[in-house]
């Protein structure tokens, strides 16, 4: 079980997180949808401590931790058991594709070379990139990114993934190898939470769907309550914006 | 123009200068690299007094003509050990220092200086996400820097370096005013004898076009490698 409670953050006098709360279990999927500014990117960053939040509990399995007071043991342990997909990307521009999804296993896990290898080349298989494990970044395009992105995410078996928008930085013709790959998961049972403005990848894959709005939750639901039949009327406008610019 | 002292003399000169002026080059290099580096880190951590006082440091050093340097350090160093010695009745010669010594002091100081600069700047050139994402897939600061910052900043460098390494080359020529005897060195030397110093510094100019050329050369093939095996960080 993963559970986030009363995130608060602010930037300076921006308030962006105004006590944000939230439980999913393991295998659920949980899509974030909001405006640009709502905070969604904030709460994936304050749940992975690249952002420090100013009050908030985070559990993760048996792992209990403040998002304020964590030490920095109590953050690794976090780490190791959760993983962080990229906007954009942010892959190790001096490594390989293979040594990218194998660098948290040698050096943060001390997992043997040898073993560390099998494990990333088997998380590369999985994204289809079996023909790249000795591509850089460079040399691979937006959407073979994201995937050793993900790759890196998976390898190291975490209890939860937090992807931040992996397919707006994508062409759109790139776009459907990457939803595919988190489709595949999803059907794995990976437990993930998504931000995102895929729509058909919200109502099609997510267990549960939270709309956000200034800093706070305004409607959490299945995806069928969310779009079918939405509450609020900030979620209406929303969504009614939304899919009048799909079309 | 005497032909006869630019190819029966100068050459030779010339030549025998060569390893004289490569060797002031390479050993100031070779202790301003790791030097820069330490600096660079420091400037670019932010280390309270230290980094204040660097930057101070590199601002002099950068902002006085390298001449005037050398002047000061070789001319005036020296007199006032001298009036220290006497002063204090201290048995040693001030002007029995090797002017090599005084060399790789000015020398490597002003490298280490613009090298501090070089390095910073491919320090905060590495993208913030790099650093993010060591931390995110559980890299301590001290990982973070080994495997990724670093190493993508020594790379992002090399051109810089090079170019640097160019530059040093060329203001060794100035190691003359040190009694060091490189091309220019002994170019002016024997050029005293028959007052020939119109063909010397002819010959000066074309062994130092020769040998910045090759270097170029030599640099630009360094850098194409780096870029065929894609290794440099894109941005
Ligand atoms: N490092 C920062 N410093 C200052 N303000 C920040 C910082 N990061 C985010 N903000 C502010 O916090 C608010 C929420 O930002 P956040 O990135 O979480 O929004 P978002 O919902 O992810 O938006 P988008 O859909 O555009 O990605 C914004 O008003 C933003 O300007
Ligand atoms: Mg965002």
């Amino acid at each position: 079980m993963i559970s986030v409670k009363n995130i608060q953050k602010s930037f300076g006098h921006n308030h962006v997180l105004k006590g944000i709360d939230f439980s999913l279990n393991k295998g659920d999927v949980v899509v974030i949808l909001g405006p640009s500014g709502s905070g969604k990117t904030t709460i994936l960053r304050c749940i992975n401590f690249l952002e420090r939040a100013e009050q908030g509990e985070l559990t993760i399995g048996d792992i209990h931790v403040n998002l304020k007071h964590a030490t920095s043991k109590e953050i690794h342990r976090i780490r190791k058991r959760s993983a962080f997909v990229f906007q954009n990307y942010a892959l190790f521009n001096n490594k390989t594709a293979l040594q990218n999804v194998m660098l948290s296993l040698t050096v943060a896990r001390k997992v043997p070379v040898p073993e560390a290898a099998g494990i990333a080349k088997a998380a590369l298989n999985k994204v289809g990139l079996s023909d790249k494990y000795d591509a850089y970044p460079s040399q691979l395009s937006g959407g073979q990114q994201q995937r050793v992105g993900i790759a890196r995410a998976i390898a190291i078996s975490p209890d939860v993934i937090l992807f931040d928008e992996p397919t707006s930085a994508l062409d759109p013709e790139l776009i459907g190898e990457v939803l595919g790959v988190m489709k595949q998961l999803a059907h794995e049972g990976v437990t993930m939470i998504v931000v995102t403005h895929e729509m058909s990848f919200a109502r099609d894959v997510a267990t549960n769907v939270i709309f956000m709005d200034g800093g706070v939750i305004v409607e959490q639901g299945t995806p069928q309550a969310i779009f079918d039949n939405p509450k609020e009327d900030r979620t209406k406008q929303f969504l009614k914006r939304i899919l009048l610019e799909e079309q | 123009m005497n032909w006869e002292f630019i190819y029966r003399v100068g050459i030779i000169e010339a030549i025998k200068g060569v390893p004289v002026s490569l060797y002031v080059t390479f050993v100031s290099l070779l202790i301003a690299l790791p030097l820069g580096f330490l600096c660079a880190i420091t400037r670019f951590r932010r280390v309270p007094v230290l980094s204040e006082l660097i930057s101070v440091a590199v601002s002099f050093l950068r902002g006085t003509p390298l001449v005037v340097q050398i002047f000061i350090v070789y001319a005036g160093f020296p007199s006032i050990l001298n009036y220290m010695v006497q002063t204090f009745n201290w048995n040693f010669d001030a002007f029995s220092i090797n002017p090599y010594v005084y060399a790789f002091f000015v020398f490597s100081l002003n490298v280490t200086a613009t090298l501090t600069e070089v390095f910073r700047s491919a320090l905060s050139a590495v993208g913030k996400d790099q650093a993010e994402a060591a931390r995110s897939v559980g890299l301590n600061a001290f990982q973070a820097n080994c495997h990724i910052i670093i190493p993508q900043a020594l790379v992002s460098a090399i051109p810089n370096i090079c170019n640097e390494f160019l530059n040093l080359f060329k203001s060794t020529s100035l190691v003359y005013m040190m009694t060091i005897q490189d091309i220019t060195g002994k170019l002016r030397i024997a050029a005293s004898a028959g007052y020939n110093y119109t063909e010397a510094y002819i010959v000066i100019f074309i062994v130092y076009f020769l040998l910045g050329f090759g270097m170029e050369k030599l640099f630009q093939r360094i850098e194409n490698n780096m870029k065929r095996y894609k290794a440099l960080p894109q941005t």
